[in-house]
């Protein structure tokens, strides 16, 4: 692909701009939302090993969120205007990265990490030759270290399915998570996701990504011995996407507790910009 | 070796799991490491919350950053408990689950505002530096090694806490009255942090002779409130007026013992306090959750070809 096709941030033009940006909020609000309800695992997984784990995970999430969002804050955008004061209904995430846990729920964390994981593969994959220089640039950090994600939910998942009752679990993990999978691959609005193909902001399409996902995930489960709702089958219909997708600003209830939570803080005190203590990732 | 012996030889880093320990020193090495390891858990338990309060992204990544930090300090100090052959981790925390596990006496108090958090990121962090420090020399070889990287970590804690502090304190008028509120609140559990003076210590007399314990719980505070009154007011808060603390001529400070509620440091102490029951219970119900996974996990390890896993991250 044409890898020098777009300008920097400060000469594209509007249509561009749009469409860079819808695609940089994929990336960072997917990050960001999942590592929030990752965090909830910290001190409180089944072992202090898989508490380090997830601990590492989730910071790594938040990590590239950071490094997404200040891609954004190329064209002008704040923090507070990316993040803490930007209404829930405006978030581009997938509904599966904002489902709360069950009790207990561990299979769900690994399965809900397995099955963004390889999303995300295949996202990052799609971004190498980006067009747009900003992004092309920040890939391959984050790809270092989604490596290990994945990793790390598929040892998790053949352990636990391993186990009668662990497979059990699983299987509830997955069924009640697969739907809000699909979302992924969801538009979020498709005349823009077109213009994000057309200019080669992305070099594989969101329905062929969808498709090569699906060829990686089903077999897997089933050897595992678990069953998704689309083993034997190849298209995704609407019926088998949930109520709501995410990606068109549409959430489930569950994401609004969670906006109201996480912004609490920021909404009560009075100290000013949200605080830089890091530096700015260009230099580092 | 005998007790006699141990005291004789008593010195930083002296003794190692390859010196064979009298059942005395084994048991209250145990007790002090296992008191440490619970309390990191329990202190990582009341500011996970946090890491999702955090008003700022890159706050959020150091606040996540301290409480996984804090999990690995367990992790290690465990370990370092562990190798006295008295208890296993497993055992340990089993006991921190159902409440026979003692920690310290600031993580048994709930904590739901951010203008809290520097109180425990800032003070109670601060002041256990000050401890972990003097445990570098301590007599049992793996827990000083801990604390060679735990001390290390602390450093960056301790100024997290009190960028937190120091962003709060520069707020609105609100901020500042929020910030003092917690500080009067929290100010005496501070103080009590160090224990009771040493003529009321039970512990001590043994731990110092044996070398496990390098400074009193007196010297300890003296020291932190050397250190950290300055700091308070530095940050414009105010000491409160009880209980009563008073600097000597010669640098130390005297603190009106009388002022502070022991009988509620020892309800504390017993894990029998209300928010005792309360952050043990939070730990007891998500541990029993996630009970079915060590249960898989172990019947993994009892197969030919179990072993080395997604367990095995550290």
């Amino acid at each position: 692909m044409a890898a020098e096709g777009l300008a920097g941030p400060a000469d594209l033009g509007d249509d561009e701009q749009e469409a860079v940006e819808l695609l940089l909020h994929r990336l960072a609000d997917d990050e960001f939302v999942l590592a929030e309800r990752y965090t909830e695992w910290q001190v409180r997984s089944p072992t202090l090993e898989s508490d380090l784990a997830v601990a590492n995970v989730a910071q790594d999430e938040l990590g590239h969120a950071r490094l997404w969002f200040d891609l954004l804050e190329d064209f002008g955008y704040e923090e507070q205007d990316l993040i803490w004061e930007r209404p829930p209904e405006q978030w581009r995430h997938s509904t599966l990265a904002e489902l709360p846990w069950p009790d207990g729920g561990w299979a769900d964390a690994v399965v809900r990490g397995y099955l963004y994981d390889v999303a995300e593969d295949l996202r990052l994959g799609a971004l190498e030759d980006s067009s747009y220089g900003r992004i092309r640039d920040r890939v391959g950090k984050v790809q270092g270290e989604e490596d290990y994600h994945l990793e790390h939910a598929q040892n998790w998942l053949e352990r636990l399915t391993e186990d009668e009752d662990g497979r059990g679990c699983v299987q509830d993990a997955v069924d009640r998570q697969f739907a809000h999978a699909l979302t992924l691959f969801e538009p979020g609005d498709p005349d823009l996701e077109e213009r994000i193909d057309d200019l080669g902001l992305r070099t594989t399409p969101l329905s062929e990504m969808g498709e090569e996902w699906l060829r990686r995930v089903v077999p897997f489960f089933e050897s595992l011995d678990v069953d998704t709702p689309m083993s034997g089958r190849e298209d995704v219909t609407a019926d088998q996407l949930p109520a709501v997708v995410g990606r068109d600003g549409d959430h489930t209830d569950d994401w609004f507790d969670l906006y109201e939570e996480f912004t609490h803080t920021y909404d009560q005190v009075d100290v000013g910009d949200p605080v830089r203590i890091m530096e700015d990732p260009d230099d580092e | 070796m005998d007790v006699e012996e141990v005291k004789e030889r008593a010195g930083p880093r002296e003794f190692s799991p390859a010196d064979d320990m009298p059942e005395e020193y084994r048991k209250a090495a145990t007790r002090m490491i296992q008191f440490h390891a619970n309390s990191e858990i329990m202190g990582a338990y009341l500011e996970r919350p946090f890491v999702r309060q955090s008003p700022s992204l890159e706050r959020k990544l150091a606040f996540s950053a301290k409480v996984q930090d804090e999990i690995g300090h367990g992790q290690l100090l465990y370990r370092a408990a562990e190798s006295l052959g008295v208890k296993t981790r497993d055992e340990m925390l089993e006991e921190l689950a159902n409440g026979e596990g003692k920690f310290l006496n600031c993580f048994h108090y709930p904590m739901d505002s951010w203008h809290e958090t520097p109180m425990i990121a800032f003070f109670v962090d601060g002041a256990a530096m000050r401890r972990q420090a003097t445990l570098k020399k301590t007599s049992w070889e793996p827990y000083a090694h801990a604390m060679d990287k735990v001390c290390f970590e602390e450093g960056f804690h301790v100024k997290h806490g009190e960028h937190i502090l120091a962003e709060l304190a520069q707020g609105s008028k609100k901020d500042q009255e929020k910030l003092q509120e917690a500080f009067d609140e929290w100010w005496p559990r501070i103080l009590q942090f160090f224990g009771p003076t040493d003529d009321k210590s039970t512990h001590h007399d043994f731990a110092a002779d044996v070398g496990l314990k390098q400074m009193s719980n007196d010297e300890l505070r003296n020291a932190f409130l050397n250190a950290y009154v300055p700091k308070a007011r530095k940050y414009g808060l105010e000491i409160p007026e009880y209980p009563r603390i008073e600097e000597n001529d010669d640098g130390t400070w005297k603190v009106r013992e009388d002022d502070l509620d022991w009988d509620e440091f020892f309800t504390v102490a017993k894990n029998d306090y209300e928010g005792s029951h309360e952050q043990i219970g939070k730990r007891h119900d998500t541990q029993e959750a996630v009970e079915w996974v060590r249960d898989v996990l172990d019947d993994h390890e009892q197969r030919p070809m179990g072993g080395a896993g997604p367990a095995a991250a550290d």
